[in-house]
């Protein structure tokens, strides 16, 4: 038993190995910036959003070359593999979430169950969480600050 | 076994097609929840753990009035650009199980509160208390303080605190496939979700995480700072600062961290595998300059 176990386990993981030059790929955080090198802080080539879907033009480690709305660097940990239709809101938004969405998403913590529990809980107040989400800090800034910091 | 069969009987339950990756991802759900809500779930989580902390501290954070207008006060820009140097290195890393990156992106917000204390809400939301930051006495030292939270983030830490057996009751509706979930059904998720929004604060500001936890988020911590090109000596330094400040004291991190003595032993090890660096006299002019009006 412990083999198929093993066998199975393996099976997932090799579900979200790398993807193929030339296959799409999905972004899945609300926005991302797509970097001219494949480094997190840099220079910027462009930005996209939650469901914008790129192709994939070559493979560094856990960097992607890519091709779409913008054309540059993205890494992994930002995308989904393959086209998937996603919605602006995470885990899609009341009555317009899809089956693609779902899949990718899961279930369990969703907007309709955080509008639940908001309404259950109407002395908190999310205006904060949601002001503080929509600040962000230019990769571009971050690379003046760690030069002027000399880190690295 | 008998973890398989469930996983089984819940995909057949649920009318899934049983493919090997739904066995796979029943079986490692049942034994731990913290790999299988998505990142998508976890946004929720840390966006409603994020504001009961905030609700805790009566909605008081520094340069609040910035944040309604889509901006970064001075001090809070400094504090997230720290924060975000950090995650990069974190997330650079691509550590084995480690949390993808958030969805909302990375978050650092400065709590009006003289305790010494700091907390990691999941999903990049990321509370430091206005009292740890005037502690340290540099930005390395602000930063190993950053390192120890976003290593408890990336570890998925506040999310695996969320008991099995709360997760294991709402198993059912978790892998339920079809596009719209009844209200019994949301009920039940709704209830789970306020169950999980209980045992992740209590793990954060009553309880405490486990003693390994806490080493983890330590010893992954360092690693980071060092990542990102800052001094892993200055965890260090910060835990003797705060040994002294807090010493046996029982309030804020003292309730729920391991004594700064034990940590230290523990990080010595660690710290001496990683380079040391010399701290620049302009991170510590920097540091000053933006924290000196908290």
């Amino acid at each position: 038993m412990r083999r198929i176990l093993f066998v199975l386990l393996l099976t997932a993981g090799i579900a979200i190995a790398a993807p193929k030059v030339g296959s799409s790929i999905t972004i899945r955080v609300l926005s991302a910036k797509v970097m001219k090198t494949p480094k997190f802080i840099g220079s910027t080539a462009g930005s996209v959003s939650r469901g914008d879907q790129l192709v994939v033009k070559e493979v560094q480690g856990d960097w992607y070359r890519v091709e779409g709305s913008s054309s540059g660097w993205i890494h992994k940990s930002n995308v989904a593999e393959g086209k998937v239709t996603l919605s602006s809101t995470p885990g899609g938004g009341t009555g317009k979430v899809n089956q693609e969405e779902v899949e990718l998403a899961g279930r369990g913590f969703t907007p309709e169950v955080e509008k639940k529990y908001r309404d259950k809980n109407p002395n908190l107040d999310f205006a904060h969480v949601d002001a503080i989400e929509k600040t962000s800090i230019d990769p571009a800034e971050l690379e003046a600050f760690v030069a002027e910091g000399k880190l690295q | 076994m008998k973890y398989l069969l469930v996983a089984i009987a819940l995909s057949l339950s649920c009318k899934m097609q049983l493919t090997p990756e739904s066995i796979a991802k029943s079986w490692h759900a049942y034994q731990d929840a913290k790999k299988d809500l998505t990142p998508e779930n976890e946004y929720y989580v840390g966006r409603s753990v994020a504001t009961n902390l905030l609700s805790r501290a009566s909605y008081k954070y520094v340069e609040a009035d910035a944040f309604k207008t889509g901006e970064l006060g001075p001090s809070t820009a400094y504090v997230n650009a720290v924060g975000n140097v950090l995650a990069a290195a974190a997330m650079g890393a691509s550590r084995k199980d480690d949390r993808p990156s958030p969805i909302a992106g990375w978050h650092f917000v400065i709590v009006d509160d003289d305790t010494i204390n700091a907390f990691a809400a999941a999903g990049g939301f990321i509370l430091v208390n206005k009292g740890l930051v005037k502690a340290a006495k540099s930005e390395d030292e602000l930063a190993a303080v950053l390192a120890h939270e976003i290593a408890h983030t990336v570890r998925g830490h506040a999310i695996g605190s969320i008991k099995k057996s709360r997760m294991a009751g709402v198993y059912k509706e978790m892998l339920n496939n079809t596009v719209q979930l009844d209200e019994a059904q949301l009920g039940t998720l709704t209830k789970a979700f306020e169950g999980a929004m209980d045992d992740m604060i209590d793990g954060m500001v009553v309880k405490g995480y486990s003693r390994d936890t806490e080493f983890e988020a330590d010893r992954v911590g360092i690693k980071i700072l060092a990542d990102a090109g800052y001094d892993p000596q200055a965890f260090l330094r910060l835990l003797e600062t705060l040994e002294k400040k807090q010493g046996g004291g029982k309030g804020g991190f003292s309730a729920t961290h391991p004594s700064a003595k034990d940590r230290i032993a523990k990080l010595e090890t660690e710290a001496a595998k990683l380079e040391k660096r010399k701290v620049p006299k302009v991170r510590v002019e920097r540091f000053k300059n933006a924290v000196a009006d908290l």
